[in-house]
């Protein structure tokens, strides 16, 4: 699997899915969201290791798998995902644009 | 793996007798399960020993020449064992299976065969079928619940260990 | 075809609601996601980017038109109208809910179907020929044993927890179309000198971080010890497979640490042991049973020749092309096996929405004696159509877009789902067999160009059998960017060979030009008659390499 966030990475966010059905969510203000737009985003190592930590209390790990921090980087419009696979895991499968959050979004 | 145990043999709660020995201390007089290594050096002592003796197969995972110690070495030693452990160090690692299955069918191992190590739910039956008739599991696991997994799936095409023959055979009455 | 009986359905019945309890304790939160895990994984639950995902077993490529309406509507009520057909001739839904999937299990069962280990370290899916029964010069068709391999590895108790995944395939016909050189146990069924049927026995190829060709480890084992001699494979595997490094727990691996020569020992004497047991012959009257469901379907006595078909094939230059694509003899006069490509140009290999699946289903009742097959290269195909109805189902076919003329062409490329889907993946997959099917879109061009084999993984676990490509093309990730890597000359057929990597990745941009690149040196160096991969096999990499990284 594809590293997800380089070291001298700045800006992060945490992702997850959800247990029932698999969605992609994100943290913000312990709660997980669908939408990355609303992710919170946390600036420098030390604010993503304690944002990670907010994320992980025992009780998440029932409905919500894997936490994990990545990479994001800030553009004139907002915050984007830097790696591909983040990317894809934020809109929906690059090939069928009618699917997945980007099709929600649409 | 659970902090507290309990034993199940042949479908009930019974209490391990057994203590495992490690290859450092004296034996006394109470059933023990030693160590192959030990087993191979001590024979000639432990056949003359006033007491039950059992032997614990480890499979280990750790590096490539290890791959765990060889069932077949207990042949000239099965008349005097009363158990033999079988350690699975993680439910993933299904070796013991083989090993089981080896000594019941292959060297006509009669006595008790204990699962040990990472023993769960999902195992339980599958290692009945090759020849375990006794389980130290997670001690908040009732017998009941036990048993209850070892029925969920009715029905095996392959013969095994057990008494089934084999879905393949028993539809033509073998 | 195989029809279950009462212990086949209540087999599968049992494990969809041990299933149902499995997910009811983890949703409950009574198990921990690491206890569940391995549970869903041998049950074909995968999560992946963006949900879960289901593996449904197609056990060696062959359904009903009932179990194919059954795809269809799973694809319709627990996915997003769609299904993706793997090499492993299984399908894939990439959108059901968790708490959905047992209730999607029982309506399976209903047809005969399940997502029994397809998935864990454990007997996966057995896999065959899908000409099986139906093409020329078989020596017995593949899926009599197959079955038999189905059932006996179904929850075996001694091999749910191997070193790693094992994969089985079968073929009866010298054209190997199943790729059994690169399968754990290969099997390919043979006749002996005395006339008598039985199988030789390939062990330890597949493909991954470490590719390798079967070894030959038997010319005959009969059909009786046939259980025996596989259930000794299995065991020496369990016993001295490595489990130190995920990498190297394949059984290829233990065959090329062990050699050859003493893998057979090793193998010889634990079947002897086994053997000796008689417990696990096969009886003959299962092997009766068994191969009962598999005798002819009654063929109508027709003549070799086709006067409607010719006719056709005569008005219609692109039926025509079709046929000769896609349309192969069979061994009934009279009749021929369809080919339907899942690669339309543009589109994404192996998907079928679920109103193609009942198209087809429909035509497999109506035309083809009830059956589908799915490809290892992720096709479909109708075995056993009448060369007089040909033109109605190619006119049907074309309606759904399900005519494409382009089997075993350039754009009928091999793709895994890669980073579109995949949570394993590096790199996409998918777009790059879109743009190389537009780039080469044109049909005059693909007929010139002949039998040319792309293959795409996502990532260095080859679902997308990149190795075996004659062009082979794996996603690697370089700091979270997409980077391709380019192999030539593998072959999956019966003379498997592995490919060659030409040099340096390319970025996602260059791929195309690269494989057009490839193709432009082909047509130049080619002697009549030569194939892609006669050519690179008679010069070599070096005229590729030069074109490829010229400036």
């Amino acid at each position: 699997m594809a590293q997800h966030s380089s070291k001298g990475a700045r800006f992060q966010a945490v992702t997850a899915n959800r247990l029932n059905d698999g969605e992609v969510v994100y943290f913000k203000d312990n709660g997980w969201i669908e939408n990355f737009a609303e992710a919170e985003i946390a600036d420098g190592q030390e604010a993503a290791e304690a944002l990670l930590t907010r994320a992980s209390p025992d009780n998440m790990e029932a409905f919500i798998l894997d936490p994990y921090l990545f990479e994001v980087s800030e553009s004139e419009d907002g915050f984007t995902p830097v790696s591909v696979r983040e990317n894809i895991r934020a809109k929906g499968p690059t090939v069928r644009t009618d699917l997945g959050k980007q099709a929600e979004a649409g | 793996m659970p902090t507290k145990t309990h034993l199940i043999s042949n479908g009930a709660v019974i209490d391990d007798t057994w203590v495992l020995i490690d290859d450092e201390t004296p034996l006394d007089d109470t059933p023990a399960i030693i160590s192959l290594d030990r087993l191979k050096a001590e024979a000639d002592a432990l056949r003359s020993r006033n007491a039950k003796i059992g032997v614990v197969i480890r499979t280990n995972t750790q590096g490539k020449t290890k791959l765990g110690e060889d069932v077949r070495e207990l042949a000239p030693y099965l008349d005097m064992l009363s158990t033999i452990a079988i350690d699975f160090p993680v439910y993933r690692n299904g070796r013991g299976y083989s090993d089981a299955r080896i000594l019941r069918e292959e060297m006509g191992f009669e006595g008790e065969l204990r699962a040990i190590g990472e023993v769960l739910f999902d195992q339980w039956s599958f290692m009945a079928r090759c020849g375990f008739d006794t389980f130290e599991i997670d001690a908040s696991i009732p017998v009941e619940k036990f048993k209850e997994a070892l029925n969920e799936l009715s029905e095996a095409y392959q013969p095994a260990v057990d008494n089934q023959r084999g879905v393949l055979w028993r539809r033509h009455g073998l | 075809m195989y029809r279950y009986d009462e212990f086949d359905h209540k087999i599968v019945t049992d494990r969809v609601n041990q299933f149902r309890g499995q997910v009811n304790r983890r949703i409950s939160g009574e198990l921990s996601e690491d206890a569940f895990k391995p549970l869903r994984l041998m049950n074909g639950v995968y999560l992946q980017l963006h949900a879960y995902m289901l593996r449904v077993a197609i056990p060696y490529g062959t359904v009903s038109s009932k179990q194919m309406r059954m795809l269809a509507h799973i694809a319709r009520k627990y996915d997003r109208g769609y299904g993706h057909f793997t090499t492993r001739q299984n399908i894939q839904y990439n959108w059901p809910a968790l708490d959905r999937i047992p209730d999607l299990l029982e309506e399976l069962a209903s047809v005969e179907m399940h997502a029994i280990q397809t998935s864990g370290n454990c007997i996966r899916n057995v896999t065959a020929d899908q000409y099986a029964g139906a093409i020329a010069d078989e020596i017995e068709d593949p899926r009599i044993i197959s079955e038999i391999i189905r059932q006996w590895s179904t929850f075996h108790p001694e091999f749910s927890y191997l070193p790693r995944k094992f994969k089985i395939a079968v073929t009866g016909h010298e054209n190997d179309r199943a790729a059994i050189k690169l399968h754990d146990i290969g099997i390919v069924i043979v006749r002996n000198d005395k006339g008598e049927t039985g199988y030789e026995v390939h062990v330890g190829g597949g493909q991954g971080r470490s590719p390798f060709i079967a070894k030959k480890l038997t010319n005959f084992v009969p059909a009786e010890k046939l259980l025996a001699y596989l259930e000794a494979v299995m065991r020496v595997y369990n016993m001295l497979g490595r489990r130190d490094n995920s990498y190297k727990a394949r059984i290829k691996i233990l065959v090329h640490e062990t050699g050859e020569t003493e893998m057979r020992r090793l193998v010889d004497e634990e079947f002897e042991r086994i053997d000796a047991s008689q417990m696990l012959s096969l009886p003959e009257a299962e092997l009766d049973r068994i191969s009962a469901y598999f005798a002819p379907p009654n063929y109508e006595n027709l003549p070799a020749q086709s006067e409607v078909f010719e006719a056709a094939k005569g008005s219609n230059a692109d039926f025509n092309h079709w046929v000769k694509t896609n349309l192969v003899p069979h061994k009934t006069p009279g009749y021929g096996i369809i080919n339907i490509s899942l690669k339309p140009i543009g589109g994404i290999p192996g998907d079928a929405t679920d109103v193609q699946m009942d198209i087809i289903a429909d035509l497999a009742e109506r035309y083809a004696l009830d059956e589908v097959r799915v490809t290892h290269e992720q096709n479909l195909v109708l075995p056993h159509v009448k060369l007089d109805e040909a033109k109605e189902v190619y006119d049907i076919l074309c309606a759904h877009d399900l005519a494409t003329p382009n089997i075993g062409l350039i754009s009928d490329t091999i793709a895994c789902p890669g980073l579109d889907y995949c949570n394993l993946a590096n790199a996409r997959s998918i777009p790059l067999a879109q743009e190389i099917s537009t780039h080469f879109a044109d049909l005059d061009k693909q007929y010139d160009i002949g039998e040319l084999k792309i293959k795409i993984s996502g990532c260095i676990n080859a679902c997308g059998h990149h190795h075996v490509g004659h062009i082979g093309i794996l996603g690697v990730d370089k700091k979270g960017t997409e980077f391709y890597q380019i192999s030539l000359g593998g072959s999956a057929d019966e003379q498997a060979s592995l490919g060659d990597i030409t040099g340096q990745a390319f970025t996602e941009d260059k791929v195309v030009d690269a494989v057009d690149t490839i193709v432009e040196t082909y047509l130049n160096l080619r002697q009549p008659e030569e194939r892609f991969l006669d050519t690179y096999r008679r010069v070599g990499m070096s005229p590729f390499k030069e074109q490829l990284y010229a400036d």
